[in-house]
């Protein structure tokens, strides 16, 4: 019931969040002084052409009635139409959205399957040689530009070794769609060798991505597992004579994972953030490559798209965050 | 306190699993393929839409050139403008009416008879849609004024004499007619369909496309022009924006071609290896500043010299550039007909600057000195006026900002920077592609971003638009060119080479300044 309100409190919170969201995001793409049309319209166009693309568009009405009409289209499920696609947003966001959630989800489980016990291990072996050589690993995890180390991943494993594909996510054009997952769909349709090269061609961007979010994850669950060791409880657990690995893998783990569960809820959303500059340097065609294309091109219905889609989704993680805090804590429900 | 050492076996499982799960991945890494029979090009600008009369930079030209023809095609360097479509074509005395004869036989993909009629619908589809090329033929072509009088004829009547209309045809992209007609939507000329499917009859068909990806296109065996002896029989354009990417990606053989205006390092880098061949050419993309003539002091020819004379050329050619550029001293590349030659131009001389400077009157205020952000080059020369002006007393400001930004404030009197370094493309070789456009009166605010209007310079650019003997209109455009040099109307800097990079296998690549290299008929794998 606890979790029941929880979710409702969270949903009410969710619209006007969004709107909040889409007021500054709308705000700020719309009173830099870039011209989208004239932009478009190429060097070479005349005003009359400028002049009549920007009333086509709507870009010659006053901010707040562009305002106001993006609402009402949002409020229909209109996300409007982009400049240089000539097509609906929402198609184009539906389009890239499966790429970038297959590259975050792996990203996540990566950076959570490897950080949890690495963050443990630390713990446990706290100020020992392991846990120092943990600690360079995760301050140079959180240090390092996520830019750089895609480029220096490129060159070591896909130029000097030849280990892994330098870039896109898949040989040719991918399996046959279903849900635009490459992995999932080449497993539905028994296309075994598409999910080969899709499951090749994540490494890199994966590891890009999970290597700062691991480290976070390392550092939190490092601090939590200390925190919990630490407690009257544990004492008492090891006074009753309970294994070792039990206590740690168990009792300890658990309360330790509160705050971690809340930063890879936190993570998720830095990571379609973080997208933007992987899927870049990795010619990944989801949505980070669509926002840096947007920007670029100042298409206005776009970067709006790309806001409003992220911090839907970032709403959602931490919805699911919430309810698992509930699960793992029933008091954090209350 | 409690401590506590060891793991204990469910930790050591955690661990393994994690390690399989990596292992498991890099397990995959084997499956790569490598495309053998299929062409491959990177390229920066992506293939956002295929609808040919939507777009008209030269970043997405491949998509117009291999999958569309036009009467008229640009070929080569220097360009020659060559019948493509069009069998033979006349012009009337009085420079109004310009017949096209189609040749005979020549089908779209799916088979139908390319007919005048598409011709007309292409032309109108153009002007109605106010976009791409459409600044090429607002100011000729009325709508509803092209016919068809039979199945092989198109006859275009302009509104008035137009000496550059047949440098602008190859931009009328040919769709069919018929096709695109079946998908119109709401009266979109088939906007929506055409910007992700194919109803042309070039070189190539196109079989796939995705605007996060690029598009992929077979062998049309049935084109007109007919096919040479060894051909691609597929290929691909992806759009790879990470210049690094594009770089490695040709380095380990991902793809076979990319951009030819990578910087000279990554030249440098490219040229070294065994696998690729660069091929160099020079185009036809000058590198300038825009000096706002219309603003206060800089009216002043006097100011304008200076800062002409304030400039390192030869430092930014050589030392910056590497010797990869060639001089430009006008604003016409040196490669096209009616670029004045033998012309000097300023040269970096503080001296002559201080001189010219100190004819100014008034107080000089802080310039500022516009650059694009994202093009380290602007920012380079930008950087280096600013060194040279402030040697000669003058204080300056760099500006850096997105192209986005920059072109919205060139069009506007008030807002333009006092200079602003950008490049000059071509868009068709003719020389009002550049002088012609960028220093005319009719053109102020619009392609005219310097609001320079010389009566004298003006009369001679005029007579040339009409004028249909190419000597007399040479004549008039050296006269011109040599003219808004001695006004230093802008500091004209250098003409772009173009590095062509290519997997050592392509051959038979045609570069051509419009095509940029990029229409792949004649190109095969040896």
């Amino acid at each position: 019931m606890r979790t029941l309100v929880l979710i409702v409190n969270r949903l009410l919170w969710f619209v006007p969040t969004l709107i909040g969201l889409m007021v500054i995001t709308f705000t700020i793409s719309h009173i830099i002084p870039a011209d989208p049309v004239a932009f478009f319209a190429g060097e070479n166009a005349t005003p009359e052409q400028i002049a009549a693309l920007r009333a086509e568009y709507g870009f010659d009405q006053p901010i707040h009635v562009q305002l106001w009409r993006y609402f009402i289209g949002v409020l229909q499920g209109d996300f409007g139409v982009s400049l240089y696609t000539q097509r609906p947003i929402a198609d184009d966001l539906v389009s890239r959205l499966p790429a970038t959630m297959e590259l975050t989800i792996m990203a996540v489980l990566v950076s959570a399957v490897l950080g949890i016990p690495l963050g443990v291990i630390a713990a446990v072996y706290r100020n020992s040689p392991l846990d120092h050589v943990l600690r360079i690993l995760t301050v140079s995890g959180l240090a390092i530009a996520s830019f750089w180390l895609a480029i220096l991943f490129q060159l070591f494993f896909a130029m000097e070794l030849g280990w892994t594909p330098l870039q896109g996510r898949i040989d040719g054009w991918g399996p046959d769609k279903i849900t635009g997952f490459f992995l999932i769909d080449s497993v539905l349709g028994d296309d075994w060798e598409s999910f080969w090269s899709a499951l090749s061609h994540m490494i890199l961007p994966v590891a890009t991505l999970a290597f700062p979010a691991m480290a976070t994850i390392v550092r939190f669950t490092r601090a939590g597992v200390l925190d919990a060791i630490n407690s009257n409880y544990v004492l008492y657990e090891q006074a009753m004579g309970f294994p070792r690995r039990v206590i740690v893998w168990k009792f300890v783990l658990r309360n330790a994972l509160i705050g971690t569960v809340t930063q890879i809820g936190l993570i998720f959303g830095i990571l379609i953030a973080g997208a933007v500059v992987v899927e870049a340097v990795f010619d990944w065609p989801g949505l980070g490559l669509y926002a840096v294309q947007s920007i670029l091109n100042s298409d206005y219905n776009a970067i709006m798209g790309f806001t409003l889609v992220s911090g839907a989704i970032f709403i959602v993680v931490n919805l699911l965050v919430d309810i698992a805090h509930g699960l793992i804590d029933p008091r954090a429900a209350g | 306190m409690t401590t506590m050492t060891g793991l204990g076996r469910a930790g050591a499982r955690l661990l393994g699993g994690a390690a399989l799960a990596v292992a498991l991945s890099f397990g995959g890494a084997t499956g790569m393929a490598e495309a053998k029979d299929k062409f491959v090009f990177a390229n920066s600008s992506a293939y956002d839409t295929l609808d040919p009369h939507a777009i008209f930079d030269v970043g997405r030209v491949a998509s117009r050139l291999n999958l569309y023809d036009g009467l008229m095609r640009w070929l080569d360097n220097p360009p020659v403008l060559e019948p493509w479509l069009a069998e033979s074509y006349t012009i009337s005395d009085d420079g109004l009416t310009y017949t096209f004869v189609l040749r005979e036989g020549a089908t779209f993909h799916d088979g139908s008879a390319i007919e005048a009629s598409d011709v007309v619908y292409s032309i109108e589809r153009i002007l109605a849609l106010k976009k791409g090329a459409f600044s090429l033929f607002a100011d000729v072509i009325e709508p509803g004024s092209t016919k068809a009088p039979d199945a092989r004829t198109v006859v275009f009547t302009l509104t008035k004499p137009s000496a550059i209309f047949l440098a602008t045809v190859p931009e009328i992209h040919v769709v069919n007619e018929e096709l695109v007609r079946a998908n119109e939507v709401d009266g979109d000329w088939g906007g929506a369909w055409l910007s992700q499917n194919g109803a042309g009859s070039g070189s190539f068909e196109l079989t796939r496309y995705d605007p996060a990806i690029g598009f992929q296109a077979k062998r049309f065996e049935d084109h007109f022009m007919g096919w040479g002896e060894k051909y691609f029989d597929e290929i691909e354009f992806r759009t790879v924006v990470e210049i690094n990417s594009r770089v490695l990606g040709l380095l380990n053989g991902d793809f076979h071609g990319t951009d030819g205006y990578l910087p000279q390092d990554q030249v440098k880098r490219l040229r070294e290896s065994d696998e690729v061949a660069v091929d160099e050419q020079e185009s036809m993309r000058i590198f300038y500043s825009i000096i706002h003539n219309g603003r206060e002091p800089f009216d002043d020819v006097n100011l304008r010299k200076a800062i002409s004379y304030a400039f390192d050329y030869n430092a930014f050619i050589e030392d910056i550039l590497s010797g990869s550029v060639a001089r430009n001293p006008v604003p016409l590349p040196n490669n096209i007909w009616g670029a004045p030659a033998g012309v000097e131009g300023y040269t970096y001389d503080l001296e002559k600057a201080k001189e010219y400077l100190a004819k100014v009157e008034g107080e000089i205020p802080e310039i500022t000195l516009g650059a694009l952000a994202g093009y380290g080059q602007t920012e380079q020369a930008a950087a280096l006026l600013q060194n040279g002006l402030n040697k000669i007393g003058v204080k300056t400001k760099i500006v850096a900002e997105p192209w986005a930004v920059a072109s919205a404030k060139m069009r506007d009197e008030q807002q333009m920077y006092d200079l602003l370094f950008l490049w000059r493309s071509t868009y068709y070789a003719d020389p009002n592609n550049w002088v012609g456009e960028m220093y005319a009166c009719d053109q102020v605010g619009a392609r005219n971003n310097s609001w320079y209007c010389d009566p004298e310079v003006d009369k001679l650019l005029m007579a040339a638009r009409v004028e249909t003997d190419q000597d007399k209109r040479a004549a008039a455009y050296e006269a011109a060119a040599k003219k808004v040099m001695d006004d230093a109307a802008g500091v004209f800097v250098y003409n772009t080479k173009w590095f062509g990079p290519f997997n050592k296998s392509v051959k038979g690549v045609r570069f051509s300044p419009i095509g940029n290299g990029q229409e792949m008929r004649w190109a095969y794998f040896e």
